[in-house]
């Protein structure tokens, strides 16, 4: 039988009868060329309180100084860089699934990457409000750039994990947003064509006067390659920086030669979570089913579980190094972070990163859609503790004990914080109602509709032998939405 | 030829028709509607097209003219003719004396910014205290009475002096009486004007009065040995101390001094030869003098009288009357050790009681003279001067008020409405006097119920003198013209009494020319020039004298029995012990925001009293720190916060005086609650103790401004300690250079390239051993530097700006081993926290010369100098805080807010007028920069500068760092290590120097030195 079998290992990507390509395009588009919905407007409604809630006390801090926050002498930094690292690594999947899966050839990630993208982007631009809100005089933010200055050869510090900071994080929203929009140029081009009037305007401009000849075309892949060759080392680099604002330091807790491989995990991790989180919404409320499938889901949660799993050995291995070192001070650190006034924070990080996310080895657990939801909302309450443990706990109690202090938040470092949120959502929903939601061109890449309704044909004319059908059909029956009544017949 | 043409310019001119000519009779043949537009209707109408330009050219020019008056100058005068000794930028420096103490008052272009010991003092020879530091803002503190008063409104000095002498000639005339209440007065000069004052009111009666009162000394000496004196302790011969609850370290009669004299017998050089005093202590409540003392005893007030009375039954070998043992087994154990160690030290023994209890004064004056301590420790010969109050005087002053008897009272430097501990019975009975006179320089408690108000000077704007001490005589200058229309005290006196001098300093110049300055060997204008210069004469010391205490005890230790019994509180119950904190002291500086925000040296607590409560008994009643709590004793109640003191005897607790000051001005009005009410009068004095009627807990919950809220040092390197007995046998020992000084950079993982420090490579060494822990370094600190103060909600953050501190740790003796570590702490039985040591440790910035705050900063805000500093350029830093965050000692401050101006947080130094207090050779620093220790480079600075200007090098000990020089215990030394032969070199080489957190590489600037205790041990 193997040998006249044909190969549908494959599971197809895009569910659903009869997909067509213009269908693919409505409905894709319908978000963006219909009035929006209740849903939206709700969304909408509440996001942009959040982001007022930002404008407010950001302008608070600006106006009265970073002793709005609930900083003091000993933890100098606490919700603002939690909350930096946090968006950070939310901001990691996005170009680990535009260009690390691309160049892996996975193409189950083109249903996910413009969303992933788009978040990415959005949660770096939370990220980077915090670089400015974080300094004492923000207004002199332009010192920590290396510019021509008239005080003699007076450069910023290179040996600061500061300054690397600043050139990794803006290599890294730059080339995410040229990769993203550079996707996205196809999927304006088909917007322009189906728009009308002022939109069609400026739509044509949006899409830099895209023809879909051959030659269009193959530059827009071999630029897509290029910019995914570009980023792959920003994938790994912009967070094992931002770790390293930690691990360059002499802080008991901070200190630590596995913080870059153990926060590149994390936040691999984080952003798939976030990732999670929002598509499965927007799959729902967009009517999406079809291109964003029970298979992605489940891919997104395996990758959740393999690096949760990273991040708790390397949790293990903190552990170990700070008994193995015999380092004193480190040796309290980890102590301090169950016995000491912190213990719930501790408790949190490692539960909700470590502990919940092993229920991902059921195979129910991560076909379960609210499940799914529910436990990345988890992984990413977890890995705001993570920061915050790591930032905070640190802090609080390290060489000196006369110092030693605890850390109490103030509404405006709350706010600051659930603003960001609120911007992120605003952003991301202004995205879903301006822009191609999934990327167009790319899913129609995954289309096999017209073998699979020749297929379809055969079967009905009896053209195939029953044992091969069954065949067939068995390997479908895995699959969610698939409607196997066609099958049925033969 | 004439023209007969005529031009017309249309027919109506031609024909003169009526309405024409009617017409042109006006400049202009259309009627302006001027009227129209100036009334009402005109102007408020809108103003129609036509009249836009109109409307805009009358704008255009009224802006304009509004525009032309001139702005507001501010004059600023230049020196167009230079006062010969003002050059500006360079501070000329001019001897006074503070409260009897030498100083020399620093002033920058004619204003005083602050206060440093003058190195020739005798009392401690350039030190100074937190007080004496902070006293400069006083100058300028905005809130100062800036007129007189009279009957509550302003008034000018002739009124003032006109009704004054009216009233004075009235209440002669009637033969009231007429009484000068002063706290203790040495000046010379002072004395001579009451003299004169009395001299023309005979009904005048002088009476001295101390809210914090030795009439107890006095009189017990008076009783002992005839000499109604406070005797000069010295400390420095005393090989054995025994303290029962004299806080002499800190608050007690002259702390510096004695903090000076305690200290050389235990600093370095006393160490390095084998030499170290032994110091035990009796006391209820944790004082500084306690946190310092080898051996400490946690004992109830009641039994300190029991305690004496056994010491001196142990030293004697007889038993008084009515002896018994004390409750406590230890304690008891410890006073017979105590005893042997004092009879053993004979001669270089002495024993001091805090107790302002006549009989037990005299007891302690019995055992030290079986000690043979006078002529030795103890000088009767050359007595103090520093208290002379008299409680039963000043009680007998206020019954003679409300029996009507005085009509008239002058209040000099006195404030019984508030720390009498009957304030409403006296404030009743003053409002019978007719004349009520205060001095004050605040609208104070008193000055509220007093009817005239001639605020006296600053003691920086005034003349005066000083004789702290027989022999020793300071003169005071003034070192600013008066800044409000205040005149000083002495003056007034004179004006009063109708002197035929009436201005004060023609009145000292006599003084002296006629008495004083002879006894210095000097004579006329010249020597009256001298004296301004050295600020001081010293006559040849009397001899001491030695003295032989032969009275009959028997009575005294029952007059102590009694007492003991009635201030003894029955089971469960609490004795109350009432303490000066050295802060804030008995409350008359209350308004110094630099003293309130300066941590209790023992609790670390700022800007508040609280009740301090043994830690056993804050588990015992399941309190916690902050509860705020209900106490009753003496039929005063008052609602505190409670502290968990360890150290604190089990069944007391104590509260400072000097808060609650209702009237001191808005920094410390309502900070803390007054306790001086819980004072009582037995036996003729004041007496500190009362048993608790009542303790409840509120449920309020009040949290404690602390700057330390961790008080164990977790076993950590960061304090070491030993034993003098292993410290005689290996200097070296628990110094971590048992093999010698060990050098981390062999083991560092990279080439470090060596700093080139080619001239000077500036550092410190700190003897852990000297440090009292007093805190006066702090104040100078924040005088010298401009360090902002930031209130006590800031500090309950944690974000107080001090750039030295003093961090205390507590550790718990238990079966001999030293219990540091929180978690071990946790599991210790209640009496073992009565066994506390405590250590204090200076932290300020180290200025590592492997900062790990250059390396993290982005901007390069934060860099290293070649002469071994870590220094901060404001004006680069943008404020990351990842250097603090870095910085494993935690000495950085940040600036949260905009302390200088935020009208929305007062800092008390937020108006221009105190600001003038600033040094202006220190920027201050905006909201949102860094700040940190810079090792005062200002002082650095203006020292290179001295030497080069003067072509020489720069020498050993010439510059001297703020917090280094106020310290009378010389804990600081600072200097360049490059000099082989400089004082901080030599103290970095000792054996006992170790380095804060070494083991980092950080390679730290400042060496501290091993703490050596020389504990008697107790277990016998």
């Amino acid at each position: 039988m193997a040998s006249h079998s044909e190969s549908i290992i494959r599971e197809p990507l895009i569910t659903g009868n009869d997909i067509t390509y213009g269908q693919i395009t409505d409905d894709i588009l319908r978000p963006v060329e219909n009035m929006p919905s209740k849903a939206w407007w709700i969304g909408f409604t509440v996001a942009s309180l959040g982001a007022l809630l930002w404008v407010f006390s950001i302008s608070y801090t600006f106006w009265y100084g970073i002793g709005s926050w609930g900083l003091n002498k000993t933890v100098g930094w606490a919700w603002d860089i939690t909350g930096f690292v946090w968006w950070v690594g939310i901001g990691h999947a996005g170009t680990l699934i535009s260009a690390v899966l691309l160049l892996f050839r996975q193409n189950w990630r083109n249903s996910i990457n413009r969303s992933a993208e788009a978040m990415t982007i959005f949660a770096v631009i939370c990220a980077a409000t915090y670089i400015g809100a974080h300094m004492g005089r923000p207004w002199m933010a332009v010192y920590s750039l290396p510019l021509p200055n008239q005080y003699g050869s007076l450069w910023v510090n290179f040996n600061s994990p500061l300054i690397w900071d600043v050139f990794a994080i803006s290599t890294y929203f730059s080339v995410s947003l040229v990769f993203w929009y550079t996707g996205l140029l196809p999927d304006m081009a088909s917007i322009r064509d189906r728009a009308t009037g002022i939109r069609r305007r400026i739509y044509s401009v949006a899409s830099f006067g895209w023809t879909g000849s051959v030659k269009t075309w193959q530059r827009f892949e071999t630029v897509s390659l290029i910019l995914a060759g570009l980023s792959t080392p920003l994938v790994l680099s912009v967070h094992t920086i931002v770790s390293m604002d930690f691990a360059t330091s002499l802080e008991p807790g901070w200190h630590t030669t596995i913080f870059p491989p153990y926060f590149v995990a994390g936040a691999i991790f984080s952003g798939f979570a976030m990732v999670q989180t929002l598509l499965l919404v927007t799959r729902k409320v967009l009517g999406l089913e079809n291109y964003i499938t029970m298979f992605h889901i489940e891919s997104m949660n395996k990758i959740i579980l393999v690096t949760g799993s990273v991040v708790g050995v390397a949790y293990i291995t903190e552990f170990f190094i700070a008994y193995y070192s015999g380092g004193e001070y480190e040796q309290y650190t980890f102590l301090n972070r169950f016995i000491g006034p912190y213990w719930w924070a501790a408790c949190m990080m490692y539960g909700c990163n470590v502990l919940m996310t092993q229920m991902m080895w059921s195979k129910k657990v991560r076909t379960n859609i609210p499940i799914s939801w529910v436990l990345s909302i988890i992984v990413n309450i977890g890995m705001w503790f993570e920061r915050f443990v790591i930032i905070v706990v640190s802090l609080h109690r390290d060489y000196i004990p006369s110092s030693w202090a605890m850390f109490y938040p103030t509404w405006v470092d709350v706010g600051v914080f659930v603003g960001s949120i609120g911007i992120f959502f605003t952003m991301f929903l202004l995205f879903i109602r301006v822009m191609p939601s999934v990327a167009i061109a790319e899913v129609k890449l995954l289309l096999k509709s017209a073998s699979e309704q020749a297929k379809k044909k055969q079967i009905a004319e009896g053209h195939l032998d029953p044992a091969h059908v069954e065949f067939y059909k068995e390997n479908l029956i895995k699959f969610d939405s698939i409607d196997h009544s066609e099958y049925e017949k033969a | 030829m004439d023209s007969n043409k005529k031009y017309w310019k249309g027919l109506e001119e031609l024909n003169r028709t009526p309405e024409f000519v009617e017409k042109n009779k006006n400049e202009f043949a259309e009627p302006i509607p001027i009227e129209e537009i100036l009334s009402g209707d005109g102007l408020s109408a809108k103003t129609p097209r036509r009249d836009f330009l109109k409307a805009l050219g009358f704008g255009v020019g009224a802006v304009t003219l509004a525009a032309c008056q001139r702005v507001p100058v501010h004059k600023s005068i230049p020196y167009l003719i230079k006062p010969e000794e003002v050059t500006p930028g360079v501070a000329n420096y001019y001897s006074s004396s503070y409260e009897g103490q030498a100083i020399l008052v620093k002033t920058r272009e004619g204003r005083p910014i602050k206060v440093e010991g003058n190195p020739n003092d005798i009392f401690s020879k350039g030190g100074l205290s937190a007080q004496a530091q902070a006293s400069v803002l006083d100058l300028y503190d905005v809130n100062r009475l800036k007129d007189p008063k009279l009957n509550g409104g302003e008034a000018g000095w002739s009124e003032i002096d006109a009704f004054v002498i009216k009233e004075l000639a009235a209440i002669k005339a009637a033969g009231k009486n007429i009484r000068l209440v002063t706290s203790s007065i040495n000046s010379p000069s002072t004395l001579a004007v009451i003299a004169e004052f009395i001299k023309q009111y005979p009904t005048a009666k002088h009476v001295t009065y101390d809210a914090v009162s030795y009439t107890g000394i006095i009189q017990a000496n008076q009783n002992s040995f005839g000499k109604a004196v406070i005797p000069h302790y010295n400390f420095d011969k005393a090989d054995v101390i025994v303290s029962f609850g004299a806080d002499f370290l800190g608050t007690w009669i002259s702390g510096e001094e004695f903090t000076r004299q305690y200290v050389s017998n235990r600093n370095n050089k006393s160490l390095e030869s084998k030499k170290m005093s032994r110091h035990i202590q009796f006391e209820s409540g944790m004082s500084l003098t306690g946190t310092n003392a080898d051996n400490r005893l946690a004992i109830k007030p009641s039994e300190e009288g029991i305690a004496i009375i056994n010491l001196y039954n142990a030293i004697s070998g007889t038993t008084l009357p009515g002896s018994k043992k004390l409750s406590s087994k230890a304690a008891e154990n410890a006073i017979t050790i105590a005893a042997k160690e004092l009879v053993a030290a004979k001669g270089k023994a002495l024993v001091v009681a805090g107790s302002n209890d006549v009989a037990t004064q005299v007891l302690v004056n019995a055992i030290n003279s079986l000690l043979g301590s006078y002529g030795t420790t103890i000088d009767l010969d050359n007595p103090s001067k520093q208290y002379a109050g008299n409680d039963a005087e000043f009680v007998e002053f206020v019954n003679e008020l409300g029996r009507g008897e005085v009509a008239g009272v002058l209040f000099l430097n006195v404030n019984p409405a508030y720390d009498y501990f009957k304030a409403k019975e006296f404030k009743d009975a003053l409002a019978k006097a007719r004349l009520r006179v205060s001095f004050a320089d605040h609208d104070d408690e008193t000055a509220l119920v007093s009817n005239v108000i001639a605020p006296n000077h600053h003691y920086l704007e005034s003349w005066g003198d000083a004789n702290a001490v027989e022999g020793y005589y300071t003169v005071i200058q003034p070192t600013i013209n008066p800044v409000y229309n205040t005149r000083q005290a002495e003056h007034s006196l004179l004006v009063w009494a109708q002197n035929p001098v009436k201005d004060y300093y023609t009145f000292v110049r006599n003084n002296w020319n006629d008495n004083l300055l002879a006894k210095g060997g000097l004579s006329g204008q010249k020597g009256w020039e001298t004296l301004l210069q050295t600020g001081m004469i010293k006559t040849t010391p009397n001899t001491a004298g030695t003295y032989t205490f032969n009275r009959d005890l028997n009575a005294v230790a029952q007059t102590i029995l009694t007492h003991s019994a009635s201030i003894a509180a029955g089971d469960g119950k609490f004795e109350l012990q009432v303490y000066q904190s050295p802060a804030i002291g008995d409350g008359k500086r209350a308004n110094n925001p630099w003293l309130q925000e300066l941590p209790d040296p023992v609790s670390k607590v700022t800007w508040d009293n609280f009740v301090a409560v043994s830690v056993a008994d804050i588990k015992k009643l399941k309190l916690s720190e902050g509860d705020v709590i209900k106490i009753t004793a003496n039929g005063y109640t008052v609602e505190l916060p409670v502290l968990a003191q360890p150290g604190q005897a089990q069944g007391t607790v104590s509260i400072a005086v000097g808060y609650g000051r209702t009237n001191a001005g808005p920094v410390g009005d309502n900070v803390g609650k007054n306790a001086f009410p819980f004072y009582s009068f037995r036996n003729g004095t004041f007496q500190t103790t009362a048993v608790v009627t009542e303790f409840n807990p509120t449920g309020i919950k009040s949290p404690l401004a602390q700057t330390q809220t961790h008080h164990s040092y977790e076993g950590r390197s960061v304090i070491r300690e030993a034993k003098f007995a292993e410290y005689k046998k290996n200097p070296a020992v628990h110094s971590g250079n048992e093999k010698g000084h060990k050098n981390y950079d062999e083991e560092s993982l990279w080439d470090v390239p060596s700093h080139d420090r080619p001239v000077y490579d500036w550092v410190m060494a700190i003897d852990l051993n000297a440090c009292t822990g007093c805190g006066a370094c702090v104040v100078a600190c924040n005088a010298e530097n401009n360090i902002p103060v930031v209130g006590k909600d800031e500090v309950r953050r944690r974000r107080e700006m001090h750039w030295i501190r003093i961090d205390r740790y507590y550790s718990y003796e238990e079966k001999g081993e030293n219990i540091t570590e929180e978690y071990e702490i946790d599991k210790l039985k209640d009496d073992a926290f009565d066994n506390v040591t405590v250590v204090h440790q200076p932290m300020l910035c180290q200025h590592c010369d492997h900062a790990p705050c250059e390396t993290v900063c982005p901007v390069l805000a934060t860099v290293h100098s070649s002469e071994g500093l870590n220094q901060m350029a404001y004006n680069r830093c943008v404020g990351t805080r990842y250097c603090a965050n870095n910085c494993p000692y935690k000495v950085r401050r940040f600036n949260w807010f905009n302390y200088w101006n935020d009208s929305r947080f007062d800092n008390y130094l937020n108006n221009e007028h105190t600001q003038l207090v600033l040094n202006p050779d220190v920027v201050t620093r905006f909201r949102g920069v860094m700040e940190k220790c810079s090792m005062c480079v200002q002082r650095i600075q203006a020292g290179k500068l001295k030497a080069k200007i003067e072509k020489r090098p720069l020498k050993d000990g010439e510059i001297k760092m703020a917090c280094q020089q106020t310290c009378s215990a010389n804990a600081i030394v600072f200097g360049n290590r490059n000099d082989p032969n400089s004082e901080v070199s030599k103290a970095l080489k000792s054996e006992r120097t170790y380095y804060v957190l070494e083991e980092l590489n950080v390679q730290p600037g400042i060496g501290y030195q091993v703490k050596v205790r020389n504990a008697v041990e107790l277990e016998a």
